[in-house]
């Protein structure tokens, strides 16, 4: 291994003041040390630099903490936070089960089980699920109906392809518009900011 | 094992908040507060300001938490919301970062409030002798080093951090901490004896 000069033994005991070398490199620095007083003042003035810097440390202010917290606004997470969203599952679900209970007990006429119970709410589930896709395919009928009508005549066709070209032209004149000014600030602002440390 | 919160890191804190616990966010305050603080105050120049901008820093961590990646460090991401909030307020207030005095309309020098901890908060002659000495070395210092000798210093952050918050390679990053610190070292040689 080649002997390293004075200035890569400066550069070890920076890295040394902050715990960053080597064992090795440590064993061979503290021999250098023993017969360097250069370097040894040099430690020393590292050593001073750290302790000027703690010593100009500011205050920070006593009610600091709890000022910040007072100042914490209703974050739009926490309304999805596990422990927000528990309470109000759990008494859905309840509210579920027990109307599942009345509903079995009300058609069976006989005593409510946990299966009827369970197969009511199975066909509460199924009736919503029908509604819903029926909804959907109402709307999707209803766009088909629309767009029928616009290609049935050559002039409204030619209206209707303006409008979505003029739309198109509008939206590659904003994307343009965007990129250099949304460039231009990430290059001012040296990164991203809150991207969750990526 | 149950491990306590006094041990927990400050990724098991997010997490904690994220579950609902909001007072873990306290505790987090509590560990930064001293770094972040110092950190905005050698920024800024003033501790008004850097008491100010770090509560700010702290909300605003706090509204995106759920954007958080506990893959990353969060102290990494902490000071990179208080540096671009600093040079955003800097920008704003068009703060000369040379100067350490600002001048009022008869000419006449201003000192910037420096911190003198051993005798109330602006302190005797000396300390404020001494923290303009440092506010000055460090202003002197090209952006480039000043940066990193204050998020080194004053952040605490260690080299990886750095390096992954100024995205610059590590090797980099401790020849300019070590370029950096001499430079200060030549200009604050007069006050390492104290």
């Amino acid at each position: 291994m080649n002997r390293p000069d004075h200035s890569t033994f400066q550069e070890w005991l920076n890295l040394d003041a902050d715990g960053r070398l080597a064992p090795e490199e440590r064993a061979r620095l503290e021999q250098h040390l023993a017969g360097c007083e250069e370097c040894r003042l040099e430690r020393e003035e590292l050593a001073a630099f750290q302790g000027l810097f703690e010593r100009s440390a500011v205050p920070v202010r006593s009610d600091f903490a709890d000022s910040v917290m007072a100042a914490l606004p209703h974050a739009g997470w926490e309304g999805r936070s596990p422990r927000t969203w528990q309470f109000p599952v759990a008494v859905a679900a309840m509210l579920m089960l027990v109307a599942g209970f009345l509903i079995a007990g009300s058609t069976s006429g006989a005593a409510p089980s946990g299966l009827a119970a369970l197969d009511a709410m199975g066909g509460m589930v199924r009736a919503a699920a029908l509604a819903g896709a029926g909804l959907l395919g109402a709307s999707w009928k209803g766009i088909g109906l629309i767009v029928e009508d616009v290609i049935s005549s050559p002039v409204s066709l030619g209206a209707f392809g303006f409008l979505v070209l003029c739309l198109n032209l509008l939206l590659v004149s904003l994307v343009r518009r965007r990129k250099p000014a949304a460039a231009a600030a990430s290059l001012a602002r040296g990164g991203r900011e809150t991207d969750g440390g990526r | 094992m149950t491990r306590g919160m006094e041990q927990a890191t400050d990724e098991d804190l997010v997490a904690a908040v994220l579950r609902g616990d909001r007072d873990r966010f306290g505790d987090l305050i509590e560990r930064y507060q001293g770094r972040l603080v110092n950190y905005l105050f050698r920024l800024l120049r003033n501790a008004d300001d850097a008491h100010d901008l770090a509560q700010e820093v702290l909300v605003k961590v706090y509204q995106v938490l759920d954007r958080y990646d506990p893959q990353y460090k969060f102290s990494t991401w902490l000071f990179r919301v208080a540096q671009n909030a600093a040079i955003d307020q800097i920008r704003r207030r068009r703060l000369k970062l040379v100067s350490l005095r600002q001048e009022d309309e008869e000419g006449e020098g201003r000192d910037w409030d420096l911190p003198s901890p051993e005798r109330g908060p602006y302190g005797d002659l000396r300390n404020q002798e001494r923290g303009g000495a440092i506010q000055e070395a460090i202003d002197a210092l090209p952006w480039e080093y000043r940066e990193l000798i204050l998020l080194r210093h004053f952040g605490e952050l260690p080299y990886e951090e750095i390096a992954r918050l100024k995205e610059m390679p590590l090797g980099t990053v401790k020849n300019k901490l070590f370029r950096g610190r001499q430079m200060l070292k030549e200009k604050l040689r007069d006050f390492l004896s104290d």
